[in-house]
């Protein structure tokens, strides 16, 4: 919306936004960001969600229009110059103390201490990749920056990481900046949060956990490359709370999801990342933002068929408002993720089924009535405007055929386009019948896969670095 | 007696901008005779606060001309980076004067 804004006033167009009360902070901070600061603002008191026809009329009445006419008729803001330190140069010299007390002074930490970003530490982990310290991966929005290798260095360094793991930094660093990926959704109010997957021989090269507790914090890959991603987010892309990042409740990061690639190949069942393209044991990483995540406690089945049935009710149970990115703001970007246990994955694949076979038989099976679709769309959320069921979209080409097969509003509907919009992972206690269903955010932090790029000297740097 | 504790000169986390501060176009004194394009995000009830600007921008210069939010459809989903990547050429197409862009809620 103030990128819309921003887009017409370097047309020459003069704009101006209508943003909610609450919204303003954040649309200070993204304008600036945007390097537009003197946006114009129209301000809807409180939310227009929660007020009544009458309160709506008079609000926008007794104070939006006039800053309307305001923003489009009053003088041009100024605009200041911007100065931010080099970052080619020490920004401050202190005791360990002192350092984590202006990191965090600055809104430069997490909360947390952070390992002080020395120019000796920086070096180490340069050493791990054979890109220039300067080159630059893309532009990180919405702060408009330069994601470049010596600023993932330098985060890095500040979450606790080890120097051989600055390759999958930096592949993941790529992934923030993809324009696929949406990056600059990052701090919508449903505060969804990252989960980053991690497949091939690096999982076990550095040590990853990917059996029991594989989503706690605890080892130490797992967890700093995790922290790594809300540290470049805040640091690099601008996310800070009260500033861009306008999560409602929010959540703490997620460490990374190594898959439990010896299952996988003992089942012949392709990993993430290979359903996402990448070659056959490459190590790779994919990122997607997930707005909730809830344990399918004590799957009981000794087949995939009994077994799916409850795997499908927890995909349709844990959807709600999410569905407007199956049908209504963005159709067909809806991608959940079920994380199985081996032993469950185990029982799936041993009744014969591919991966494939079982994302064909959630398809079927995760599906709710289209009454209720229509209310997390339209009804209870107002996401979608105009009431209009899912038969009329699907008539209007809104909607693939089969949201609209009929009126009844008790025909079941799918929750995702097709199939293969079902992500499966596998990690977990290898002999635990639990598994985990991942709501996802859309395209709003849209499924991502990077391919990690190792130097050339890989092995001997790593074992270099063990012996360290 | 201790020893001296370690000093640490250490290096800025963030990046250099890759744009600069601009300041915003200039304004028409009036909205009399004027073009102004509405474009939404299809959220948060802007189907209900467009109409509500519409009416009160006519009272106060009755000779608006307002290009619907529809023509340039919503600026918040599949086809946002498409949408905002033509919006210059589509502004200039229309002879559009100024832009209200909702909602942010």
């Amino acid at each position: 919306m103030l990128r819309v804004s921003a887009v017409a006033e370097r047309a020459g167009v003069p704009a101006v936004s209508l943003v909610s009360e609450g919204f303003v902070g954040q649309a200070r901070n993204t304008a600036a960001g945007i390097g537009m600061p003197g946006l114009a603002l129209a301000v809807v008191p409180s939310h227009p969600d929660v007020q009544s026809d009458a309160e709506l009329a008079a609000n926008v009445a007794n104070t939006t229009l006039g800053m309307v006419v305001d923003g489009l008729t009053g003088a041009v803001a100024e605009v200041g110059a911007l100065s931010e330190p080099d970052p080619d140069a020490p920004v401050f010299e202190g005791t360990y103390d002192e350092v984590n007390r202006f990191f965090t002074e600055n809104l430069w930490s997490d909360g947390l201490p952070i390992v002080p970003p020395t120019r000796e530490r920086i070096e180490a982990f340069l050493a791990f990749t054979d890109r220039p310290a300067d080159a630059v991966l893309g532009n990180a929005l919405p702060d408009n920056r330069a994601a470049t290798v010596w600023s993932v260095a330098v985060n890095g360094v500040m979450a606790g990481c080890r120097p051989e793991y600055m390759p999958i930094l930096v592949a993941l660093a790529e992934a923030m900046v993809d324009p696929a990926y949406g990056n600059e959704h990052s701090g919508n109010t449903p505060g969804a949060e990252t989960q980053i997957v991690l497949n091939g021989p690096l999982i076990k090269q550095l040590g990853f956990n990917y059996e029991q507790g594989a989503l706690r914090d605890g080892v130490q890959a797992n967890t700093s490359i995790g922290r790594f991603w809300r540290l470049y987010l805040r640091n690099v892309a601008g996310f800070l709370l009260h500033q861009n990042d306008k999560g409602t409740f929010g959540g703490t990061w997620r460490v990374v999801l190594a898959e439990n690639e010896d299952v996988l190949a003992e089942m012949k069942w392709p990993t993430v990342a290979v359903d996402a393209g990448a070659p056959e044991g490459a190590n790779a990483v994919s990122v997607a933002r997930y707005t909730g995540a809830h344990v399918v406690v004590s799957v009981f089945g000794r087949t995939a068929e009994e077994c799916v049935p409850y795997l499908a009710d927890a995909l349709v149970k844990y959807t709600g408002w999410e569905l407007i990115f199956t049908v209504g703001m963005a159709n067909g970007t809806y991608r959940p993720m079920l994380v199985l246990s081996p032993i469950i994955a185990k029982t799936i694949a041993a009744s014969g089924w591919t991966k494939a076979m079982l994302q064909q038989a959630l398809f079927e099976q995760a599906r709710m009535p289209a009454r209720l679709f229509e209310q997390y769309i339209s009804g209870w959320t107002n996401l979608v405007p105009g009431r209009r069921s899912l038969f009329d979209l699907a008539r209007l080409g809104k909607a693939p055929k089969m949201f609209g097969a009929s009126r009844d509003p008790e025909r079941l509907v799918p929750i995702v386009f097709e199939p293969a919009h079902i992500t499966i992972a596998v990690a977990g206690d290898p002999l635990r019948t639990n598994c985990y269903c991942l709501t996802h955010n859309g395209m709003l932090g849209f499924p991502t896969t990077k391919l990690v790029a190792l130097p050339d000297d890989w092995r001997a740097k790593l074992d270099a670095a063990r012996d360290a | 007696m201790s020893a001296s504790p370690e000093i640490h000169a250490v290096y800025w986390p963030r990046g250099r901008k890759t744009v600069s501060f601009a300041p915003t176009s200039p304004r028409p004194g009036s909205l009399e005779g004027k073009t102004v394009a509405f474009l939404w995000d299809y959220l948060f009830r802007g189907d209900e606060i467009f109409p509500m600007i519409q009416q009160g921008l006519a009272e106060r210069f009755p000779g608006i001309n307002v290009i619907g939010y529809d023509t340039f459809g919503s600026t918040h989903g599949e086809d946002e980076h498409a949408i905002l990547a033509g919006l210059p050429d589509r502004l200039r197409e229309l002879k559009v004067d100024a832009v209200i862009s909702g909602m942010g809620c």
